[in-house]
């Protein structure tokens, strides 16, 4: 008969299958004592079950390959630890020891005893965590009955438990699990973060599951509404193949936009980056087919700690957002940091006057002796790894572009006596944020390999519009002709000295501006990677050549309403 | 015997992954270790005692540290704590 069970939603995804019920290890332990006599053999029993897990995790861990590798490696850790931990082994020994407990009972008690000081937690995260030690418990006790790797021959069945390992979870979708259902568990478990990022439906907190679901019922799990159809009828499974349909639809067109390269509707090739701060975004760039990091933010490394970044934790930073990205060229940003960023190292001026016209960017870098240079050689380093470009922030002037140059070139020769292996050529741009190095481009765009606009501080500096300041509303906008000019100006200077030219500010990122910036000339974008995607099909349907040949009719606009009515033509075109 | 104050910096506190980088850390010295939060004591060296403290971005820790290697223990768990474990922020 149908029945329907909701649970927390953890992963999303629709899936039908067959329920494989696993029945929990230690739920049912009732109170067990053992002679005293045979204390040894129980210890013994017990180590014995648990070095089995040991090896076992061990094993598990060999055979993971790939990016899941890294990931499903850390849980295995974690738990590979717990396994170790002195208190809770001390504390399975004496209850062996002391009460006589059966190794069963003493798991349970241990437990139970955890249990109750997690329950008392106030934050969700960390009372979460009773999982991982709940897991392991439960693995540990499979173990003393030789029961590990129990759900062999599960291709195309739902997994119904009352809880999962995250190492688990790697195997049993090997295995060909179509979805997972627990009892037990939350949205912010390890599981349930791993879950997600195998695309595996997952279910958790499921009241009374166990109870309910039969081995080899039919269920329906939707993972995005947390429920599961017990026996479904008519109606649920054409809900069912609607989500399906769904699903594989925008599964379908966002396979095809990761793999196929970015054109135009007429063909033209348009590099669409993203910009990246963290490990995560430079995973989440990559999975999504970013062409490359066009902007790598480095001040994360500066404002975590009191102290400095030492070249070794830099270089390792730089060198793992290389080898994330695998031969797609990274643009590295040198530090830009201002009065107006908290600062606890105490670099930048504390009570600018105007701190968006002080010390900051490149001026901050160059007026420190040893910053710029701890910066750039672990920046080279790096550059042993795969393609890097270097771009300065808040350039102005020739001279400061000159100054960075000589620095660069100079540490490159050290770092070659000093034996590393570094790039024969690492490319160095400037951002153009600031009017005057619009104007003076022409002046300094030998001494550069490709520049890259900042959209947000160049509005803000032409139109002198505070960009913080919500009280000017639209007056900090793209749409200004002034502002359209100057880019305009930028981007057909690079193309005449054939340069990369590309734009970074958050405009980028808002594909209703893409035609405008396709029209001005650009041909690399730098977006947010949760802008990609987006980004990337509108190019697919533009005609750039089109839009290019509009460019003069573009640059004749005289306020935002001609400019506006511009953009309104391109789509109606 | 050595004690040092810290605080927790990192934004998700010490959560598992901290914790398994600080047991992890110790395991290589001889000296015993104990974290001091919240009205409780922890032995530092137990991964799941770390994780009872429940210690959130911004708690308070004394740290406790006795025997042969305990000078180089406590400026070791300072810097990983300073470093916030090597976590992107």
């Amino acid at each position: 008969m149908r029945q329907e069970l909701s649970g927390l939603a953890a992963s999303r995804g629709s899936a039908l299958g067959r329920a494989r019920v696993r029945l929990p290890h230690v739920v049912d332990v009732v109170a067990e004592y053992i002679d005293p006599a045979d204390v040894d053999a129980e210890l013994a029993r017990l180590h014995d079950a648990i070095d089995r897990v040991r090896t076992e995790m061990h094993a598990m861990r060999d055979r993971l390959q790939g990016a899941l590798a890294h990931e499903v490696g850390e849980f295995l850790d974690l738990h590979a630890l717990l396994l170790d931990d002195p208190e809770l082994l001390h504390g399975l020994d004496e209850l062996i020891r002391t009460d006589h407990s059966s190794a069963d009972y003493a798991l349970r008690q241990q437990r139970d005893r955890i249990a109750a000081v997690f329950a008392r937690m106030d934050d969700d995260y960390f009372r979460s965590r009773m999982d991982d030690i709940d897991q392991v418990i439960a693995r540990v006790h499979a173990s003393l009955h030789r029961r590990l790797d129990d759900t062999t021959g599960v291709a195309g069945e739902v997994l119904v438990t009352d809880n999962v390992a995250p190492a688990e979870l790697a195997q049993l979708q090997q295995q060909g699990v179509v979805a997972i259902v627990t009892s037990s568990g939350s949205a912010l478990s390890h599981s349930a973060i791993l879950a997600r990022s195998l695309h595996l439906p997952m279910v958790v907190g499921v009241p009374g599951l166990l109870q309910r679901v039969n081995d080899g019922d039919a269920l329906i799990v939707d993972g995005g509404a947390g429920t599961v159809v017990i026996e479904p009828r008519a109606p649920d499974l054409r809900t069912h193949r609607a989500q399906l349909r769904a699903q594989s639809r925008d599964q379908r067109e966002l396979n095809r936009l990761r793999r196929q390269p970015n054109r135009s509707r007429d063909d033209v090739s348009i590099q669409v980056h993203a910009n990246a701060e963290s490990r995560e975004g430079v995973a989440e760039a990559h999975a999504l087919g970013a062409t490359g990091i066009g902007l790598y933010r480095t001040e994360f490394l500066f404002l975590r700690s009191n102290d400095l970044p030492e070249e070794q934790e830099q270089f390792q930073a730089y060198r793992d957002l290389v080898l994330g990205m695998s031969g797609r060229p990274v643009t590295i940003r040198t530090l830009d940091l201002g009065a107006d960023k908290a600062d606890r190292t105490g670099l930048a001026l504390r009570d600018e006057p105007n701190p968006a016209m002080g010390m900051r960017g490149i001026r901050l870098s160059l007026a420190r002796t040893g910053l710029l240079e701890t910066q750039l050689r672990a920046i080279l380093r790096a550059s042993g790894y795969g393609p890097v470009r270097i771009l300065l922030p808040m350039v102005t002037m020739r001279e400061e572009v000159r100054a960075v140059r000589a620095e660069l070139d100079r540490i490159a020769a050290e770092l070659r006596r000093e034996g590393h292996e570094i790039a024969p050529h690492v490319a160095l741009g400037t951002m153009i944020e600031v009017p005057a190095a619009a104007i003076a481009l022409s002046g300094f765009i030998s001494d550069i390999d490709f520049v890259a606009i900042g959209t947000n501080d160049l509005i803000q500096y032409l139109l002198a519009a505070d960009r913080n300041n919500d009280a000017l509303g639209e007056l900090h906008t793209l749409l200004h002709p002034a502002v359209l000019r100057v880019m305009r100006d930028v981007l057909l200077l690079a193309k005449k000295h054939a340069i990369p030219a590309s734009v970074c500010g958050e405009i980028a990122g808002d594909a209703r501006f893409s035609p405008l910036l396709l029209a001005l000339g650009l041909e690399e974008f730098s977006v947010h990677p949760s802008s990609l995607l987006e980004v990337r099909r509108t190019i697919r349907s533009c005609d750039v050549h089109a839009l290019r040949a509009s460019a003069p009719s573009l640059m004749r606009a005289r306020d935002r309403a001609q400019i506006e009515q511009w953009m309104q033509r391109q789509l109606a075109s | 015997m050595i004690e040092r104050d810290l605080t927790v910096s990192n934004r998700l506190g010490l959560h598992a992954r901290a914790t398994a980088k600080l047991v992890q850390l110790l395991s290589g010295y001889r000296s015993s270790a104990t974290l001091i939060a919240k009205g409780r004591e922890v032995n530092a060296k137990s991964i799941m005692g770390v994780m009872l403290l429940a210690a959130g971005q911004g708690t308070q820790i004394r740290l406790r540290v006795e025997g042969e290697d305990e000078a180089r223990v406590a400026d070791a768990v300072a810097a990983l704590f300073e470093r916030s474990f090597d976590e992107d922020q």
